[in-house]
């Protein structure tokens, strides 16, 4: 495009193919991509460091992240552990009881109820707790009868299993139900505050990125003000000069990606025997998960839109700020 | 090709650089552009070059008001002007070839023309043999001429060079200046600022002279010129 000379001839006005400057318009973005590659390779050890830096700087979101998913997996087992507990009124028999423990096992809440008559009860404390012959000289049984209700997994989350006690409550056999979800709920709890703690390291960290990337991009700005200056004398648009120095900053992102997932791999290496141990200490049996294709996908573009941003801020501060003075 | 009318250059601290000037440098010319240092020449480059905008008045090329040109504009417009520098402003960590081609590459030409037209233009300065050479292998009036080279090589109808040839002996300076006549022997203007009195007097050509940044003379250069010692003639 010639502005002052409307005879001139520029090559893309030349070109007569259509889409010719569509191709050429890409062909020449991936000249800079690459040229940008070569321009990190000059500097080798400078450009490794960059991206170590921002390797591990994303390396720990991304660890806590499998770390929550994991204990996302156990806490799935242990939800369908919820069982509530019935305990019946004194005055109601073995057949009262019977016809209660049929009623409940229609609800479609339910999975299962068990009957556990107070002369079981009592049998089983005295086997378990040791003060068998002192329970001898009990002359009436202290303890109630029980129903064991076991929810569908569609109810056995706190709120479900909650929802159904009350529900159940409403029985008229029933002197009171107990949920035993309390340690559950103190599990959502803390994975709750987890989940938040992690959300807002990773966001610092993440920030730590964008700010290490723009110091970098600027530093290398700086550093060719001279080439700057002359390009910008012979005609070179703002976002020709800029373009190489995002190619830079998305290179950075991306190679930092590549080595925030290595890290975390050989983290996942290196803790699989301990977790293997506690989950045998919990009787379950589960494999800890590393990031799935897709989580890698997203960790990596994440990692380039980062450094592009990074880069773009110092780009847009400083590319637009060199003007070439004093020298003409 | 470049008129100045009424053109006065204030800096930021009350400098007064250009004061109310008029003049005006035909198409297809070659003029010198004179004066002591702090004249004002370099202002008046900058102002054609828009590193500068005007205090008051306006500045023409080829017809267009440069106070029209938005920022955004500039890069477009000054890829209609060569550049020639002082120091000549290569950059010393690419080979002569990869300097001259910039401008080429900025424009996004074919590898292939920018091959052609970076020979063709290192030809036309006398280089051709140096083209993958690094700069720092050269003497000073080479990188001059890779500098001249690289200002022509996107052939713009005006060519600006600021001392020229400041830094070279007088042999090397007058070979340069051919190089100048026979760019404008093909219809090239030239406006060349130097404070070298000598080569202007060889050369017959329209000279500015500046004082104080006001236009004091606008003639053909004598030589009678040497002798007043830029004193005003009026």
């Amino acid at each position: 495009m010639s502005l002052l000379f409307k005879q001139r001839k520029s090559p893309a006005a030349s070109s007569n193919v259509p889409g010719h400057r569509v191709v050429m318009f890409f062909i020449r973005h991936l000249q800079q991509a690459f040229a940008s590659i070569g321009e990190l390779w000059r500097m080798p050890v400078a450009s490794l460091l960059t991206m170590a830096v921002i390797g591990v700087s994303l390396a720990l979101p991304v660890t806590l992240h499998l770390l929550l998913k994991n204990s996302e997996h156990l806490r799935g087992d242990w939800d369908n552990a919820a069982q509530i507990s019935l305990f019946l009124k004194d005055n109601i028999d073995q057949k009262q009881a019977q016809k209660v423990v049929n009623r409940i096992k229609l609800y479609p809440q339910v999975n299962d109820v068990q009957y556990i008559s107070s002369e079981q009860a009592l049998g089983e404390f005295k086997s378990l707790s040791g003060f068998g012959e002192a329970l001898e000289y009990l002359d009436t049984n202290p303890l109630p009868s029980l129903l064991l209700v076991t929810p569908t997994t569609q109810y056995s989350s706190p709120e479900g299993a909650r929802d159904l006690l009350q529900k159940l409550q409403l029985q008229p056999e029933v002197a009171f139900g107990k949920l035993d979800i309390t340690w559950l709920e103190k599990l959502t709890a803390i994975i709750t505050l987890l989940e938040d703690g992690v959300s807002s390291l990773g966001a610092l960290l993440l920030l730590s990125v964008i700010l290490v990337l723009a110091n970098t991009i600027r530093l290398a700005i700086l550093n060719r003000r001279e080439e700057i200056e002359v390009l910008k004398l012979v005609g070179a648009t703002n976002d020709f000069i800029r373009r190489p120095f995002l190619y830079t900053g998305i290179w950075y992102g991306l190679i930092g990606g590549l080595i925030a997932w290595i890290i975390v791999s050989l983290i996942l290496i290196w803790l699989e025997g301990a977790f293997v141990m506690l989950a045998d200490q919990f009787g379950t049996e589960i494999t800890l998960a590393g990031l799935d294709f897709a989580e890698f996908l997203i960790l990596i573009a994440l990692s380039s839109t980062l450094g592009w941003l990074g880069s773009y801020l110092s780009v847009m501060r400083h590319v637009y700020e060199i003007e070439p003075e004093n020298q003409l | 090709m470049i008129r100045f009318e009424e053109v006065t250059k204030v800096y930021n601290g009350g400098q007064q650089a250009l004061n109310r000037v008029n003049f005006h440098l035909e198409a297809g010319e070659m003029a010198f552009l004179t004066g002591h240092s702090g004249a004002g020449k370099s202002t008046l480059l900058k102002l054609v070059a828009m590193m500068e905008r005007p205090t008051s008045g306006q500045v023409y090329i080829n017809g267009h008001n440069l106070n029209k040109i938005t920022k955004k504009q500039i890069p477009f417009a000054r890829r209609d002007i060569g550049m020639i520098f002082q120091n000549h402003r290569l950059l010393m960590d690419r080979s002569v070839f990869n300097n001259v081609a910039i401008p080429l590459i900025i424009e996004g030409y074919h590898l292939s023309d920018i091959k052609r037209r970076v020979a063709a233009s290192l030809d036309k300065v006398g280089l051709l043999s140096k083209l993958n050479n690094m700069p720092h292998t050269l003497s000073g009036g080479e990188l001059q001429r890779v500098g001249i080279a690289r200002a022509i090589v996107n052939k713009p109808p005006l060519l600006l060079a600021d001392e020229p040839t400041g830094n070279l002996d007088p042999a090397l300076s007058l070979e340069t200046m051919r190089v100048f006549e026979e760019l404008n022997s093909v219809g090239v203007a030239v406006l060349i600022a130097t404070h070298d009195l000598g080569l202007i007097a060889r050369m017959k050509y329209h000279t500015f002279t500046l004082n104080q940044g006001q236009l004091i003379q606008d003639g053909l250069s004598s030589t009678d010129l040497q002798e007043s010692e830029f004193e005003p003639v009026i």
